[in-house]
């Protein structure tokens, strides 16, 4: 049984942009995929539905056999604990410090007492400090969030996200706010850390080569439409222009005129 | 092919035909006023009753600080400052529920809890602090407390303006973050949008110390307490050195208020 399963998700915003047009997707444990497609294709929305910080108009999300979509606001929260998720333009709290940051992923559990003193148990501080260390912002745990340069300021958001213990990475454009360099050293910690945590990762990307080299399974959107789902090795010039609706410079189609 | 005729290139907002209709605009517009301020004139009014120079000599120098006066004068100045900080606390303190109302994206509800929020707001802000410290006189008789809370009704409007926009104008970025997370509303209205406002509050939480120790120094004269009272009652009793000695020491005081505001300022802004 799959870990995640999305049926006929429909969003439709109050602008009249049809965001989501009947997506069904699902996702199995361990599982790498990424969402590709131009900017406006819902990729964003997609993942936003899933853990309702955008509320779908209609479809189902079922995560783990809870149906998410159904959540009253208690439950619903409960269930966001246990997926992470990483931005593209970082959020974190600017004035905190990178430790606060990755402590915030805690707030799902936390008390509101704790909320309200910032203070946080010693074990998930422990737990905080640890997972600094493994992302490789050891250095800068007492810094201020908004000190760090992008790639560190992304590690933060990682770490705060696995700070949730979450059963599945839910990843918007991780890499769009970064150079290449970096932005490839980030998604090469984002598999390496799903991989030894053994959970899958659904992200969103727009750049062909990022999508090719770090995912098991390409999941192609255009105008909120699934338009193409096959393991990545499957993708080639044509699928690439049926997703993006032409043929993009240096991929196989132009390449091969 | 590159333009070489500077003609060629005219900004649209600057033909001719737009700038002839904004100038007869503002002709207009001035005329108004000045055809309005008419009214205001007053014929046959007597110079000469401004003295002569010498005469405003003589009152200038009666009114030159009495220096062995001070001394009398600092427990009064210092009540001054405290009034201040006193009213400022208390507006800041209130002006957290306000804010909390008045800004549209905490509001519990737009029809009805909203309007509470600006309403006080306008209320607190177009009301002069006189007005509020003869209320609390007549109310709570003379002494500092009806002048803290006249600077307190004074100041919660401003303070509660400029947080509510702060607080409507926070990167969603963090917050939905925060939210992602499974964080219930405080837990993301600390997290998400304090540490962004909080800079911004304090900074104007010490701006509106600094303008609630000169409101304090005038506040006396209506019988709430502090130099200003020294000041009228002096200036009743024709003891011009005196009241110049109290005029003198509300400068000091209003220039070190600045000093001091002005550092904390810039420690927060660089820290």
């Amino acid at each position: 049984m799959a870990l995640l399963e999305i049926n006929d998700l429909r969003k439709t915003f109050p602008t009249g942009e049809k965001a989501l047009n009947g997506i069904d997707l699902s996702l199995d444990k361990r599982e790498i995929v990424a969402l590709l497609g131009l900017s406006g294709s819902g990729k964003s929305t997609l993942l936003r539905c899933i853990n309702r910080l955008v509320d779908p108009d209609s479809g189902r999300v079922v995560l783990d056999s809870t149906d998410i979509t159904s959540l009253g606001k208690h439950d619903l929260r409960k269930a966001r604990i246990q997926m992470g998720m990483i931005f593209q333009e970082f959020n974190l709290v600017n004035r905190l410090t990178v430790i606060e940051n990755v402590l915030s992923g805690t707030l799902g559990v936390s008390s509101l007492w704790r909320a309200i003193t910032r203070s946080f148990k010693k074990e998930d501080i422990q737990r905080a400090i640890e997972l600094c260390s493994r992302v490789g912002i050891a250095d800068h745990i007492t810094k201020r969030a908004d000190q760090l340069s992008g790639g560190q300021r992304q590690r933060v958001g990682i770490a705060r996200a696995l700070m949730q213990n979450p059963i599945l990475l839910l990843v918007d454009e991780p890499t769009s706010s970064l150079d290449p360099k970096i932005g490839a050293e980030v998604m090469e910690l984002v598999c390496e850390v799903a991989e030894e945590r053994q959970i899958p990762v659904l992200f969103s990307v727009h750049d062909l080569s990022i999508a090719r080299n770090y995912s098991h399974r390409i999941i192609g959107l255009q105008q909120g439409e699934k338009v193409f789902d096959e393991q990545t090795g499957a993708l080639d010039g044509k699928s690439i222009e049926h997703i993006y609706g032409f043929a993009p410079n240096g991929s196989p189609v132009s390449a091969a005129q | 092919m590159p333009i070489t005729d500077a003609t060629l290139i005219q900004n649209p907002l600057r033909r001719p035909a737009i700038l002839l209709r904004r100038y007869i605009i503002y002709t207009v517009v001035v005329a108004i006023i000045l055809i309005m301020s008419l009214h205001l004139l007053v014929y046959g009014t007597d110079w000469s009753r401004m003295g002569s120079p010498s005469e405003i000599a003589d009152i200038a120098i009666s009114l030159l600080p009495n220096l062995e006066f001070i001394p009398k004068i600092m427990t009064p100045l210092v009540d001054t400052a405290l009034m201040a900080f006193w009213g400022t606390l208390l507006a800041v303190v209130m002006s957290v529920p306000v804010s909390y109302l008045a800004a549209s994206t905490t509001t519990p509800s737009m029809i009805f809890t909203f309007p509470i929020g600006r309403g006080l707001i306008v209320l607190s802000r177009s009301t002069h602090e006189i007005i509020f410290a003869l209320i609390f006189v007549a109310t709570l008789g003379l002494g500092p407390l009806p002048g803290i809370l006249a600077l307190a009704c004074r100041s919660v409007g401003f303070m509660s303006k400029t947080t509510a926009e702060a607080m409507e104008n926070v990167d969603r970025g963090p917050v939905e973050a925060i939210a992602s997370t499974g964080a219930g509303t405080t837990a993301r209205f600390l997290f998400g949008v304090v540490p962004q406002v909080f800079p911004i509050f304090l900074g104007n939480a010490i701006f509106a110390f600094d303008a609630n120790v000169r409101r304090a120094a005038i506040l006396g004269m209506v019988g709430a307490g502090g130099i200003g009272l020294h000041f009228s009652e002096q200036m009743r009793s024709y003891n011009y050195g005196n009241a110049g000695a109290c005029v003198l020491a509300v400068v000091v005081l209003v220039i070190v208020g600045e000093i001091i505001s002005n550092r904390i300022r810039t420690k927060l802004i660089s820290g």
